[in-house]
């Protein structure tokens, strides 16, 4: 398959320091890809790199094979970076022609049209941009992007600081993108959302990228296990850890059985040792904390 | 996912065109560029009114110490340093403001992030800086424009007397229309450099409006006894060459020395621009 984005032992210096330090990067055509990582961890400069708005130190990055900063390549991607480029004193309306304009697009109303109608926000077009919600703006900053039917969309934290609503109508909108065969790159520290939209992560820690990772083979890695709590917790856990593998405890005093088992059978066996249990349920482990076991020196994913 | 993907690849004139497109329409869509061409026609009936004379019994005016309202354009003969604001004050100064409504426009451009918006489409720095120019230079030469009707309603006000060479005048506002280009050809660079401090990028354009390294220069070349004659390679110096004794010769000195700084402007611009980060 095809890499949308591709990037090799990419380095950025900020004078004497180096927040990027040989990245590599593989963002397969057509997938939604959760960039992960801490504040500071080298996101954003990554994205603004792939969108030309930063030089490199070093490294290649390449779009759809070709090199970045060709002209041509623009015409097939779009970003949304921070926030959306817009006139405050203008309408939405206008500020999507504008851009419409800057693209040379041919049928500009008709395609402002069609974004709006695609973020549901239609009825908003006359509103200046200046008195339009987060959330109003954020999906501005979709139908931004989305101008001239681009292929690749790099998405800054689109959905920070949007409510309930507004992320899962964002998160529609890029499902809905996702399935025509649009290819999105998009940042978030809202893991949870990203999880369900996702099918590649990649996650960086220090300017360094520790971790690519899709989906299934995160389902693979992020297996079920077996919470229980009991009246006497250490007790329990080491008679468990005597009969399986993988036993911990979580933050919310729940002893944790990754081995796979049924919990018919945890419950037998400690039945047969006189415990009690008081709570029994099976989970499986998130994007949240399969992230920040990972950013712990050593962790167990 | 195997997909065929078609690359646009837009020309020079087509992104120009657009980038243009959407520069003019805020120009003309914002108050902004209608303050200054205020700005441009007041600026002449607030110096007449400053040089006017005053009975000192009566306190009312009786006249202006201006001889002739056409000074208010250009000076009799290129004059690089001044005595006093007389000989300062004519459409030379559309330029010092028209620096800060370049540095208003651009700053705009950077605050509202429609740089990086429009960085990440197949827009070329160099179309950026080539567009930024243009619409600038246009405004300017606007604002020479207003600055002439300010100057005309104030000689009738004023009772001025208005006669002049009619060729001379008219190539000296054409020079200094001209001279707009490389003026918002300046500033945009200046915008440019200075893009994270709009504080910074007003100051400087108007420390290089008002033309006071020339002047400087001038004051030094003049107490050497030297032909000043080379300051008009310089945007301030061929702006005063336009002056009320043109000739042919001095319009296509303007549009030279316009385009030419123009032209390095640009490209230096775009130098920085390309290896600079974009915010």
């Amino acid at each position: 398959m095809m890499n949308a984005i591709e990037i090799r032992n990419l380095c950025k210096n900020f004078g004497d320091k180096q927040v990027i330090s040989s990245l590599n990067m593989n963002v397969p055509v057509g997938s939604i890809y959760g960039f992960i990582g801490e504040n500071g961890s080298g996101k954003s400069t990554t994205e603004k790199m792939i969108c030309g708005l930063i030089p490199l130190t070093s490294g290649t990055i390449k779009l759809f094979g070709k090199d970045y900063l060709d002209i041509d390549i623009h015409s097939k991607m779009s970003c949304l970076i921070e926030s959306p480029g817009c006139f405050p004193s203008l309408s939405v309306w206008n500020n999507l022609m504008l851009h419409a304009t800057n693209l040379n697009l041919v049928n500009k109303e008709d395609e402002v049209r069609e974004v709006l109608k695609l973020v549901r926000m239609e009825g908003a077009a006359g509103n200046k941009y200046k008195n339009c919600s987060l959330g109003m703006k954020q999906r501005i900053g979709i139908a931004l992007a989305l101008l001239g039917n681009p292929e690749l969309l790099v998405l800054d934290e689109p959905i920070n600081g949007l409510d309930v609503d507004g992320m899962r109508i964002m998160r529609e909108i890029l499902v809905d993108l996702a399935s025509k065969g649009k290819t999105i790159l998009i940042s978030s520290h809202i893991l949870g959302e990203l999880e369900k939209i996702a099918t590649h992560y990649g996650i960086i820690r220090h300017g360094k990228m520790i971790k690519e990772i899709t989906a299934e083979e995160f389902e693979k890695e992020c297996r079920t296990f077996i919470g229980l709590k009991t009246k006497d917790l250490n007790l329990t856990k080491e008679i468990l850890k005597n009969k399986y593998d993988r036993v911990d405890q979580d933050e919310e005093e729940y002893i944790r059985i990754y081995d796979n088992v049924t919990p018919e059978e945890v419950v037998q066996y400690l039945y047969q040792k006189n415990i009690i249990i008081n709570e029994i349920k099976v989970d499986r482990v998130g994007l949240e904390e399969y992230y920040i076991d990972l950013m712990k020196e050593g962790g167990k994913y | 996912m195997n997909k065929t993907l078609e690359f646009k690849n837009p020309s020079l004139i087509d992104r120009i065109k657009g980038m243009l497109s959407v520069d003019f329409y805020r120009l003309f869509h914002t108050p902004l560029f209608y303050i200054f061409l205020g700005i441009a026609a007041i600026i002449p009936a607030l110096v007449s009114m400053g040089m006017s004379t005053t009975d000192p019994t009566t306190g009312q005016i009786t006249g202006s110490s201006l001889e002739n309202i056409w000074i208010m354009v250009a000076v009799e003969k290129p004059l690089y340093v001044v005595n006093n604001i007389a000989e300062y004050a004519n459409m030379n100064m559309v330029f010092i403001f028209g620096g800060i409504m370049v540095s208003i426009f651009i700053g705009h451009d950077y605050k509202s992030g429609y740089v990086k918006q429009l960085f990440t489409t197949h827009a070329k720095k160099q179309d950026y800086m080539i567009s930024k120019s243009l619409t600038c230079a246009f405004a300017m030469a606007s604002m020479c424009l207003t600055y002439l009707l300010g100057t005309i309603v104030s000689g009738i006000v004023n009772q001025i007397s208005f006669s002049v060479n009619v060729g001379s005048l008219i190539i000296a506002i054409l020079g200094k229309m001209v001279m707009s280009l490389g003026w918002a050809s300046l500033y945009t660079f200046l915008n440019i450099i200075f893009r994270r401090y709009f504080g910074v990028s007003i100051a400087s354009s108007f420390f290089f409006g008002t033309g006071i390294l020339i002047i400087g220069v001038g004051a030094i070349i003049d107490s050497l006894s030297l032909n000043s004659s080379i300051l008009n390679l310089f945007l301030y110096g061929s702006s005063v060459n336009a002056c009320l004794s043109s000739n042919i010769l001095t319009l296509l000195t303007c549009i030279g020395v316009s385009l030419l700084w123009a032209i390095i402007y640009n490209v230096v611009g775009t130098y920085i621009l390309n290896r600079s980060d974009v915010y």
